[in-house]
C-alpha cells in the first residue's frame, strides 16, 4: 500500500517531443485514480514514468514517500497491466503468474498457494496449463491482471487494460475491477480514454490534454463543474452543448446569455459574478440532460426538431434552439419520446445549470456554488 | 466431391500453365539427379564411358568402405559443426548488439552484407593472398607485433582452422541478418512486463529472448548446416584438399574421385550418399518448421 505523488513532472523524449508538462498529482493510499484523456495526451507516458519504464526528464515521482526517479522498475514494488496484456507467449498461464515471484525468490509452496488463490479469484483455474495463444481476449486480460495481483504489490498501474475487449466484456470487467479494488484496498492508477470507465470506476479523475493536467476531482465534481470547454466536451456522452453567444443586460437590469436571438436568463447569483463581462462574447454550455419537457423545471425555451436518435433506453433529440437554422444542440429525452422533423417544442431549463466559458481562454467563468 | 467438366477444364489449364516450369525443373534438377543415380549403379568411368557394366550396389559398398571417403565425411562433420556453432555464437552476439543500435543501422547492414555478396571464389583468392606465408599481409601484421609467421594453408594442423575462419568471415553475416530480423520482430511488451516483474538484462535474455527466438535459431542453424555440408569452392581455391588430405571436405573429395580419378560411377554413389544426408537434414528442418505453425 502506498501513496503516489508526482511533483512537477516533465517528460521530453530524445526526439524533442514534450509529452508531459509540469504534472503534479497526489494519489492517496488506496485510491482508485483515473488518468483520462484523448490519445497522445501524455497519460500513458505519465503511467510509464511511475512504473519506471520511462525516465523522468524533470520533477520527482515518489511512491510511499520514497523518491523513485532513479529506482529500477523491479525495485518499485508496483505491478502494471498493459493494454495488449504483454503475457510471456512461450510460458503457460501458471508460469506467467509465477515468473515475477520466481525472480523474487519466493518459496515454491508459497508461489503455488498464491497462484491457486488468484486463479480462484479470477476464475482462471482451468486455464493454468494453457499458453497465451490458446486463450481468448478476455481470458488473457484476466491472466494479465492475475500476474499483477499475484505479486501483491504496493500499487497497480493499469494502462488501458479494457480497451481491447468487446463492449459486453468491458462492462463486466469494469465491475470486477471495482470489486477487486474494494477487496484489496490497494492504490490503483488506471489510464483510459474512455469517459464511461472514468466516470464509473474512479474515485477521482485526472483529465489530461497535451501533456498537461486540465482538471482533477471526483467524477461528479468534474462532470458538474468542468474547468474549461475541453473537459465539458470530453466527459459524458453526448457531451455538453457548447454554443457561441453573448452576455447582455436586459431591461430589468439582470443579465441574459444570448445566442442566435435566444435569451437565456441567468440567475441572480451567477449574474453578479460575471456582470463585468456584459456585452462580451462567451461560450455557453448546457448539458443535454438539463432540458426538460415538464414545465415545472425552470424557464421555457423553443426548440425546432432536426432529427431524433432512438437509443432504446433514451432518445437523443437534435434540435435548433430558438429558430430553425440556429446551431444544433443535443437534448436527452425519455424513452418513448417522438417528434417530427421541423416540429416546434417547448423545453424547460434550469438557469443554474448554464455554464459560461471565456471565448479566448476557453476557461469556465465563476459559478455560484451549489449544494444540491 | 464430384468433378464437373469445369473442374477438369480448370485442372487441364493449370497443368498447361505449369508445364514449362515443370519441364525446366525436370531437365535442370531431376534429370541430373536421376542420371547420377543411374550412373552410381554402373561401372562408369571416363576411360570407359559406357553404361554396359551394371554393378549394382558395388560402388556404394566401395565408397562406404573407402577410408578416404570416411575421412572426408568425418572432416566435413567436424567442419560443419565448428563453422555453424562459431558462426551462430558470433552472429547472435553481433545481432544482439546491432538490435539495440538506433543510428546508422543501414551502414552496419551494408558493411555486414559485403562478404555475403562476394563470390566464394573471390573470397578464396583474397584470403589466399592475405594468408600467403611470406607475402601475405596477415603474417606481416603478426610480425609487426612480434608474432612468428604462421603457415596458414601449408600446415596440416592449421589449414582446416584457416578454412573455418575464412568461412566464418564469409558467412557470419548470414546468421547476423537472419537473427537480427528475428530479434527486431520480437514483441517489446514482454520485456517491459519482465522489467516490472523484476528481471535483469541477463534474466530477460535467458527467460524471454532465448525461448522466443528458439524457432528462428533452429531454422537458421539448419539452413546454415545444409549449406556448410556442401562447401566446395573455398577448398578448391585455397587448398585443393591439402596439405595432404587435411582439408579434404567431402564435396571436394567427390569432385576428385570424378574428375581426377575419372571414376564417375563411384563419385555418383558418394554424391547420392551425401544427398541422402542433406535430404535427411532438410526433412528434419521441414518437419520442425511445420510443427511451429
Amino acid at each position: 500500500m502506498a501513496a503516489i505523488a508526482l511533483d512537477q513532472v516533465d517528460k521530453i523524449y530524445p526526439n524533442g517531443v514534450h509529452a508531459v508538462r509540469d504534472v503534479s498529482l497526489d494519489i492517496r493510499d488506496g485510491e482508485f485514480m483515473i488518468l483520462l484523456g484523448p490519445s497522445g495526451c501524455g497519460k500513458s507516458t505519465t503511467l510509464r514514468m511511475v512504473a519506471g519504464l520511462e525516465s523522468v526528464t524533470g520533477g520527482t515521482i515518489s511512491i510511499g514517500g520514497r523518491i523513485v526517479n532513479d529506482v529500477d522498475p523491479a525495485d518499485r514494488d508496483i505491478a502494471i497491466v498493459f493494454q495488449n496484456y504483454a503475457l510471456y507467449p512461450h510460458m503457460t498461464v501458471a508460469q506467467n503468474l509465477a515468473f515475477g515471484l520466481k525472480l523474487r525468490r519466493v518459496a515454491h509452496d508459497e508461489i503455488d498457494r498464491r497462484i491457486a488463490r488468484i486463479a480462484e479469484t479470477l476464475g482462471i483455474g482451468e486455464l493454468l496449463g494453457r499458453k497465451p495463444r490458446e486463450l481468448s481476449g478476455g481470458q488473457r486480460q484476466r491472466v494479465a491482471l492475475g500476474r499483477a495481483l499475484v505479486r501483491e504489490p504496493k500499487a497497480f498501474l493499469l494502462d488501458e487494460p479494457l480497451s481491447n475487449l468487446d463492449a459486453k466484456l468491458r462492462a463486466s470487467m469494469r465491475t470486477e475491477l471495482i470489486k477487486l479494488h474494494r477487496q484489496l484496498g490497494t492504490t490503483i492508477v488506471h489510464v483510459t480514454h474512455d469517459q464511461v470507465e472514468a466516470m464509473t470506476m474512479g474515485q477521482r479523475i485526472c483529465i489530461m490534454r497535451d501533456g498537461i493536467v486540465v482538471q482533477t476531482g471526483a467524477p461528479m465534481a468534474v462532470y458538474r463543474e468542468p474547468v474549461d470547454t475541453f473537459v465539458a466536451g470530453f466527459l459524458a456522452s453526448p457531451p455538453m452543448n457548447l454554443l457561441n453567444g453573448r452576455l447582455e443586460s436586459v431591461q430589468d437590469g439582470s443579465l441574459a446569455a444570448v445566442m442566435g436571438g435566444v435569451g437565456l436568463r441567468l440567475p441572480e447569483a451567477q449574474a453578479s459574478l460575471v456582470h463585468q463581462l456584459s456585452g462580451r462574447e462567451v461560450i455557453l454550455g448546457l448539458r443535454p440532460e438539463d432540458f426538460h419537457l415538464a414545465p415545472e423545471r425552470g424557464h421555457p425555451v423553443e426548440a425546432y426538431v432536426v432529427a431524433i436518435e432512438v437509443l432504446g433506453p433514451e432518445v437523443i433529440l437534435v434540435a435548433a434552439l430558438g429558430h430553425p437554422g440556429n446551431p444544433e444542440i443535443m437534448i436527452r429525452c425519455p424513452r418513448g419520446f417522438t417528434a417530427a422533423p421541423g416540429e416546434k417544442l417547448i423545453f424547460h431549463y434550469d438557469p443554474r445549470e448554464i455554464h459560461i466559458f471565456d471565448v479566448a481562454t476557453k476557461r469556465a467563468l465563476p459559478r455560484p456554488s451549489r449544494r444540491d | 466431391m464430384a468433378r464437373t467438366e469445369i473442374d477438369r477444364a480448370d485442372a487441364r489449364f493449370g497443368w498447361m500453365m505449369a508445364a514449362p516450369a515443370l519441364a525446366t525443373l525436370f531437365f535442370v534438377i531431376l534429370f541430373p539427379v536421376l542420371w547420377a543415380l543411374f550412373t552410381s549403379v554402373h561401372d562408369y568411368t571416363l576411360i570407359n564411358p559406357h553404361f554396359d557394366n551394371y554393378s549394382g550396389l558395388a560402388n556404394f559398398r566401395r565408397a562406404i568402405t573407402d577410408p578416404e571417403f570416411r575421412h572426408s565425411l568425418g572432416l566435413t562433420a567436424f567442419f560443419v559443426v565448428a563453422v555453424v556453432v562459431l558462426e551462430f555464437l558470433l552472429g547472435f552476439l553481433v545481432a544482439l548488439m546491432l538490435n539495440t543500435v538506433q543510428r546508422m543501422k543501414p551502414v552496419y547492414y551494408g558493411i555486414l552484407l559485403c562478404p555475403l555478396l562476394m563470390n566464394p571464389v573471390v573470397v578464396g583468392l583474397i584470403w589466399r593472398m592475405f594468408l600467403h606465408p611470406s607475402l601475405g599481409i596477415v603474417n606481416y601484421l603478426l610480425g609487426v607485433v612480434g608474432v612468428a609467421p604462421v603457415n596458414w594453408l601449408g600446415s596440416t594442423k592449421v589449414a582446416l582452422w584457416t578454412i573455418i575462419m575464412v568461412d566464418i568471415w564469409h558467412q557470419v553475416s548470414f546468421m547476423v541478418v537472419l537473427l537480427l530480423a528475428g530479434l527486431s520482430a520480437l514483441p517489446r511488451e514482454p520485456y517491459e512486463a519482465a522489467r516490472v516483474d523484476g528481471a535483469n538484462a541477463l534474466q530477460s535474455f535467458w527467460h524471454i529472448t532465448l525461448p522466443l527466438m528458439l524457432p528462428i535459431i533452429v531454422v537458421t542453424l539448419l539452413i546454415r548446416l545444409i549449406f556448410a555440408v556442401r562447401t566446395y569452392d573455398l577448398i578448391y581455391i585455397m587448398t585443393r584438399g591439402g596439405p595432404g588430405v587435411a582439408t579434404d571436405l567431402v564435396s571436394y573429395f567427390i569432385y576428385r574421385t570424378a574428375f581426377v580419378s575419372l571414376n564417375i560411377g563411384e563419385a555418383s554413389a558418394m554424391a547420392i550418399v551425401l544427398m541422402g544426408i542433406v535430404l535427411l537434414l532438410t526433412a528434419f528442418l521441414h518437419r520442425y518448421m511445420r510443427s511451429l505453425t
